[in-house]
C-alpha cells in the first residue's frame, strides 16, 4: 500500500473535530471521574481518589432513583413515539387532500429547540395561566398541577417528549415504508395473508432495520434528556422528574462536584451502551436464526 | 386445475381506458402466453386475473366461478413476479412454506410439501439460505417453488425470466416447460419476448394497446398472422414488409412495390385494387442463381445462419440463410422468394388478405 497522504489530509478536519469535541473530552471526563475535584469547595485541588466516586454512586439513592425514573421515561416515551410514528407514517402513505401540507407541518416540532419546547410547555401547563390546566378543568373537572402531582408531572414530560420527537420517527419510518418494494406485499395477498398477517410477517420485518435505528437514536436521546425537563419541571415535584441528565447537571453545576458528576456520566454512558447492546442482541442477532420449521 | 375464462374485460384508470374488452378462453391444463410490446396491457390483464387490479368491466372466471370480487387469496392462484418478490427476511424454506403456514397447515405437512417442491426444483441444499445469498436463477426457482407448494388451480407468471441473463433464460424456459408438463396446471404467462412465447405456449395471445390482436397456436401465428402487427411481432428476425399494389400483367397477378420491384404472389391471388403490404420472412428468402437480383448493404454472420441486408430494387429486405455465402457488402446477390410463403395484408387496415 502506498502512503495515501491526500486521503489523510482529506480526513484531517473530521479527525480533528472528532478528537477535539469527542475523544479528548471523553478521556478528560474519564480522568476527572477518578478524582475528587470541587474547585469551589474546601479543598479546590484535584485529588486522585481511585474508584471512590464509583463506590459512592452505587449507594446514592438519589442517583439510583433518577436512573429508575429515566428508564421509565425512556421506555414510555420511545415506545409511544414508535407506535404513534408508525401510525402517522402509514397515514401519510395514504392519499388524502392536503397530504403534502400535513407531511410538512407535522415536522415543525423538530425544528424547535428543546429549551423552547420546555418553556412553551411550561407556559401551557402552569396552573391559573396555562391553557392545558384550564381546558382539563373545564372539560373534565381535573385539576392539573405539575408542581404538586408527581404522576402528572412525569406523564407530562413523557407527553412533551412524544410531541417533540414523534415527527422524527414518522419521517424515518415513512422513508422506510416508501422504499419498500410492492411485490412482496402483493405476493403476500396472493399467498393468503390478511392485513394483520401482512403487518407481522412482511411489513414489520422489512422495516425492522429502520425501526431499530430509530429506537437506538431515540433511546440514547431520551436517556440524556435535560433541558426540556429542566424548563418544564426542574426535576420536581420532589425528584419525580429528576432524570439522570438533570441529576448530573445538578451535581456538576450548582454543587460543582466535578469528580462525582464525571463518574455518573461515565456510568450512564456505560448503561446506555449495555442497553443498546441488549436491544441489539434481542432484536438483531435473532435474525440469524434458522428456519421456523 | 381449472379453466379460466376472460370475458369482455375492460380496465380504466380514471377516464383512461387501458384494456378494451378482452376475451380469452383458457382450457384446463393449458399453457397460455400473453405477449405484446411494453404497455400493451398484458401485465395489467394478468394482475386482474390475480386480483391485484380491479376489473372495470366484464368478468374473469376461474374454474367456472366468477372471481371479479374475490380477494387474491381466495382465488386459488399462485403468481411468480419478474423480480421474484421473495420475502427478504425469510429463509428459502420459510418463503416456500409461508402460504401453507398462513393456511394453518401442520408443520409436518408444510415440511413434506416444501421438501417435495425443493426436490422438483433442485433446491434441497438451499433451504436454509436467505434470498440475498442466492443467484438470480436460484431466486427464480424459489419463487416457482413457492407457487408449486400451494398446488393452485392456476399459475400466473409475470415476465419471470426478464431479470435473468440470456443463457439462464433459456435454461429456465425449459425448466418451466418441463414443470408444466409434469404438473399440468393451467398456466398464464406474460412476456414481451416472442421467442419465449413461441417456445413455451400451447396458445399465444398477442396483445397491442389493450386489445387482442390474435389468439392461436404458436405455429398458426407464425404461418398465418392475422395482421401486419402480429406478422412483425412473431418470428425472429422479424418479417420484411414492402408496401405496394397488386397488378395484373400478362394474365398473372403480381405484386409491384411502390418503388417498382416486382415480387411473386401465390397463384390465384385476386387482383386487389387497394394498396397492400407484402410480407416475407427473412428465412423464406433463398439465395438462388435464378432469382431477383439485390445489392448487399450489410452482412451479419451469426455462425448458424447469415443475415443479409440488401436492396431489392429500391426496397430494403433482409434474408436469413443457413448456407455460408461468399459475398461482401456492395456485391449483387440473387434472391428467390417462394410465392406460397408470402403474406399479403391490406395497407389501410393491416389485415391479412
Amino acid at each position: 500500500m502506498r502512503p495515501n497522504t491526500v486521503g489523510w489530509l482529506m480526513l484531517a478536519p473530521t479527525i480533528a473535530i472528532l478528537g477535539i469535541f469527542g475523544i479528548i473530552p471523553f478521556i478528560y471526563v474519564l480522568y476527572v471521574s477518578f478524582h475528587q475535584w470541587n474547585p469551589f469547595g474546601a479543598s479546590p485541588d484535584m485529588i486522585y481518589n481511585g474508584a471512590n466516586n464509583f463506590r459512592r454512586l452505587v449507594f446514592d439513592t438519589e442517583f439510583l432513583t433518577s436512573i429508575a425514573f429515566t428508564m421509565k421515561f425512556a421506555f414510555f416515551a420511545v415506545l409511544s413515539e414508535i407506535a404513534l410514528g408508525y401510525l402517522l407514517a402509514q397515514l401519510f402513505m395514504k392519499e388524502f387532500p392536503g397530504r403534502g401540507f400535513f407531511r410538512t407541518i407535522h415536522t415543525l416540532p423538530l425544528i424547535v429547540a428543546p429549551i423552547v419546547v420546555g418553556s412553551v410547555w411550561r407556559l401551557m401547563t402552569t396552573p391559573s395561566i396555562g391553557i392545558i390546566p384550564y381546558l382539563l378543568k373545564s372539560w373534565f373537572g381535573y385539576d392539573l398541577n405539575i408542581g404538586r402531582d408527581a404522576t402528572a408531572a412525569f406523564a407530562l414530560t413523557v407527553i412533551m417528549d412524544i410531541w417533540h420527537w414523534t415527527p422524527l420517527v414518522t419521517l424515518t419510518l415513512l422513508a422506510a415504508l416508501l422504499a419498500l418494494p410492492k411485490e412482496p406485499f402483493e405476493q403476500a395477498q396472493i399467498d393468503g395473508a390478511n392485513r394483520r398477517q401482512i403487518f407481522w410477517h412482511v411489513t414489520l420485518p422489512m422495516i425492522r432495520p429502520a425501526i431499530l435505528a430509530t429506537v437506538f437514536i431515540r433511546l440514547m436521546d431520551a436517556l440524556r434528556t435535560v433541558d426540556e425537563v429542566w424548563m418544564l419541571t426542574s426535576g420536581g415535584p420532589g425528584a419525580a422528574t429528576r432524570f439522570v441528565g438533570l441529576h448530573i447537571w445538578k451535581i456538576v453545576f450548582p454543587k460543582t462536584d466535578y469528580g462525582y458528576g464525571a463518574a455518573i456520566s461515565v456510568i450512564v454512558l456505560y448503561l446506555t451502551l449495555v442497553m443498546c447492546w441488549l436491544l441489539y442482541v434481542a432484536l438483531v442477532a435473532r435474525r440469524e436464526r434458522k428456519r421456523t420449521f | 386445475m381449472a379453466h379460466v375464462t376472460v370475458t369482455d374485460v375492460t380496465k380504466k384508470y380514471g377516464a383512461l381506458p387501458v384494456i378494451h374488452g378482452v376475451g380469452i378462453d383458457i382450457a384446463d391444463g393449458e399453457f397460455v402466453v400473453l405477449v405484446g410490446p411494453s404497455g400493451c396491457g398484458k401485465s395489467t390483464l394478468l394482475r386482474m386475473i390475480a386480483g391485484l387490479e380491479t376489473i372495470s368491466g366484464g368478468t374473469v372466471a376461474i374454474g367456472g366461478r366468477v372471481v371479479n370480487d374475490v380477494l387474491p387469496k381466495d382465488r386459488d392462484i399462485a403468481m411468480v413476479f419478474q423480480n421474484y418478490a421473495l420475502y427478504p427476511h425469510k429463509t428459502v424454506a420459510d418463503n416456500m412454506g409461508f402460504p401453507l403456514k398462513l393456511k394453518g397447515a401442520p408443520r409436518s405437512e408444510i415440511e413434506a410439501k416444501v421438501r417435495k417442491a425443493a426436490d422438483i426444483l433442485d433446491l434441497g441444499k438451499l433451504l436454509d439460505r436467505y434470498p440475498k445469498q442466492l443467484s438470480g436463477g436460484q431466486r427464480q426457482r424459489v419463487a416457482m417453488g413457492r407457487a408449486i407448494v400451494r398446488d393452485p388451480q392456476v399459475f400466473l407468471f409475470d415476465e419471470p425470466l426478464s431479470n435473468l441473463d440470456a443463457k439462464l433464460r433459456v435454461t429456465m424456459r425449459v425448466e418451466i416447460k418441463e414443470l408444466h408438463q409434469r404438473l399440468k396446471t393451467t398456466t398464464i404467462y406474460v412476456t414481451h419476448d416472442q421467442i419465449e412465447a413461441m417456445t413455451m405456449a400451447d396458445k399465444i395471445v398477442v396483445m397491442r394497446d389493450g386489445r387482442v390482436e390474435q389468439i392461436g397456436a404458436p405455429l398458426d401465428l407464425y404461418d398465418r398472422p392475422a395482421n401486419v402487427f402480429v406478422a412483425g411481432f412473431i418470428g425472429s428476425p422479424s418479417m420484411n414488409f414492402v408496401p405496394g399494389r397488386l397488378s395484373m400483367a400478362s394474365g398473372q397477378v403480381n405484386f409491384v412495390s411502390d418503388k417498382g420491384t416486382v415480387l411473386p404472389v401465390p397463384e390465384g391471388t385476386p387482383d386487389h385494387g387497394e394498396p397492400v403490404i407484402y410480407g416475407i420472412r427473412p428465412e423464406h428468402i433463398d439465395v438462388r442463381p435464378d432469382g431477383l437480383s439485390a445489392r448487399i448493404s450489410v452482412l451479419e454472420p451469426t455462425g448458424s445462419e447469415t443475415q443479409i441486408f440488401a436492396h431489392l430494387g429500391g426496397d430494403p429486405v433482409m434474408a436469413a440463410v443457413r448456407d455460408r455465402v461468399a459475398v461482401t457488402p456492395g456485391d449483387t446477390i440473387s434472391f428467390r422468394i417462394d410465392p406460397y410463403r408470402a403474406h399479403l395484408f391490406e395497407a389501410r387496415s393491416g389485415r391479412r388478405l
